[in-house]
């Protein structure tokens, strides 16, 4: 078993064995199913399909999500201590950074997974037509773009969980960096330079959601979620070789 | 063998660590002792490669830790002056966790955690809850942590502080069990408890080893008396934030 496997298995224990895991991902899931249904109410009779609906519904609540299960990654770790056993033990820091993203992104997909429920649950009771849309591929997509959010605000919490001993530090420290940080360069950006606003194009979030859900592909969305991602992992990975500089 | 040769360490100005230079081979037990703020959790920090020395070199059998430190860090083992572990776990879960974290193959995995248990007095609470455990215990699952890879070098950061004797004899006696095949150092304030297994003392003062004492050199009532005196001369440094 490598060091990533360990670290997975036993932050995915930690995650199901304590409120950390169940409590925010019961709540996330009440918030997901209420913006659901109160899409779903404000646009009847639109051209919005349900897929896109649940998408819409559901990415921005990740952010808050994922800074809620990251939180308690490292920062939990620095506070008891138990940080310098990991630094001491014949593993590489990006094996651990790997073994504990992973553990959050499992739970991330299970309850992106889980948020399907909704539409499960309300999809018989809508019209026939509305019904007719309905296609597996078409929620199969809306789902991988929700998972390569996710992936990336996970990668940006478990970054700042190293920064930070409190992890209700480290939770606002990652709810500025993924929502109101994206938001407020959208701001400035298209405030300052109203004519950037079509080389911005990919800074509102929902949008790619929605491209997704509606079949439209973009490999420079693909590219920005995966490089950020890795940017993040390698800066988280990078934070904690520096901690053995400073102690 | 563990080599020291030359370490100095600053936090901002001052100084932690100042030309500390010393070896321990396989066998031997070495007590570093000191005032507070004396540089022995400092030193043992740097050893276990949690802090990075500023200037000097440290040698495991050859192995430097800044060159090969997965190499390094697999030869040692360390245990945390707090003593921290993963409070929901059993005793067995956590120490199996360790043991495969640190590589070990899987089949082996269960005669090393059961060996490890046995030889620090933890066999009986293998399923206890560690939340539930008192402090000597957790020193007990951190020593066999520490252990359970059989390490060519044993870091032990105050290993003996807060504990009743039979704990301290038991860790004692663990400790000089693993003496046989790996260089042992310890750091702690109790002069007498750790002339139990000690055979070496250093006595760190601001950083810098100020006297050295074999303890076969010396009677045992006679070196606990003269380490005593010379501790008690000593003012220490301030602590490290």
């Amino acid at each position: 078993m490598t060091a990533v496997q360990v670290t997975w298995m036993r932050e995915v224990r930690a995650f199901g064995g304590t409120f950390s895991g169940s409590v925010p991902v019961a709540a996330f899931l009440s918030v997901c199913g209420w913006t659901f249904v109160m899409l779903l109410r404000r646009h009847e009779g639109s051209v919005l399909q349900v897929q896109s609906i649940w998408g819409v519904s559901v990415a921005p609540w990740l952010p808050i999500l994922s800074a809620v299960l990251t939180m308690r990654l490292f920062s939990e770790e620095r506070a008891t201590g138990m940080i310098d056993l990991l630094l001491a033990s014949p593993i590489r820091e990006r094996d651990l950074v790997i073994g504990k993203y992973l553990s959050a992104m499992t739970v991330m997909a299970a309850a992106v997974a889980l948020s399907l429920l909704s539409p499960a649950v309300i999809l018989p009771a809508l019209s026939a037509p509305v019904q007719g849309t309905v296609r597996v591929s078409a929620f199969a997509a809306t789902y991988a773009a929700l998972l390569l959010q996710a992936s990336t605000w996970c990668a940006a919490g478990t970054m700042l969980s190293v920064l930070f001993r409190n992890q209700a530090a480290a939770a606002v420290g990652a709810l500025v960096l993924c929502s109101g940080l994206p938001v407020a360069v959208y701001a400035v950006v298209l405030a300052w330079i109203p004519s950037a606003r079509t080389q911005v194009a990919w800074m509102p979030l929902l949008m790619h959601v929605y491209d997704f859900s509606t079949g439209l592909f973009s490999t420079g969305v693909l590219s920005l979620y995966a490089t950020l991602t890795v940017c993040f992992l390698f800066g988280c990975s990078k934070m904690l070789a520096c901690l053995r500089l400073r102690g | 063998m563990l080599e020291i040769e030359h370490l100095t360490f600053s936090y901002g100005r001052r100084k932690a660590l100042d030309d500390v230079t010393f070896d321990v081979a396989p066998g031997e037990i070495v007590a570093v002792t000191g005032p507070n703020g004396a540089g022995k959790t400092t030193l043992l920090r740097i050893l276990a490669t949690l802090l990075m020395q500023d200037t000097g070199s440290i040698r495991l059998d050859g192995t430097d830790p800044l060159a090969r430190p997965i190499r390094y860090r697999r030869g040692i083992g360390y245990l945390s002056e707090h003593c921290p572990l993963y409070s929901e776990m059993t005793v067995e879960e956590y120490l199996t966790y360790r043991v495969r974290l640190k590589g070990e193959r899987s089949l082996r995995v269960r005669r090393r955690v059961g060996e490890t248990l046995e030889a620090c007095g933890l066999g009986e609470e293998r399923r206890t809850q560690i939340r539930l455990l008192s402090h000597g215990f957790k020193k007990r699952l951190g020593l066999a942590d520490a252990l359970v890879m059989h390490p060519k070098a044993l870091l032990l950061d105050d290993p003996l502080a807060g504990l009743d004797l039979s704990h301290r004899r038991m860790i004692s006696a663990a400790v000089t069990a693993a003496s046989a095949r790996a260089a042992v150092l310890l750091t702690g304030h109790e002069v007498h408890e750790m002339m139990m297994c000690c055979t070496r003392f250093l006595i760190l003062d601001r950083g810098r080893i100020c006297a050295s004492y074999r303890v076969g050199e010396h009677t045992k009532s006679a070196l606990s008396d003269l380490l005593e005196r010379q501790l008690a001369g000593l003012s220490g440094g301030k602590e490290p934030q």
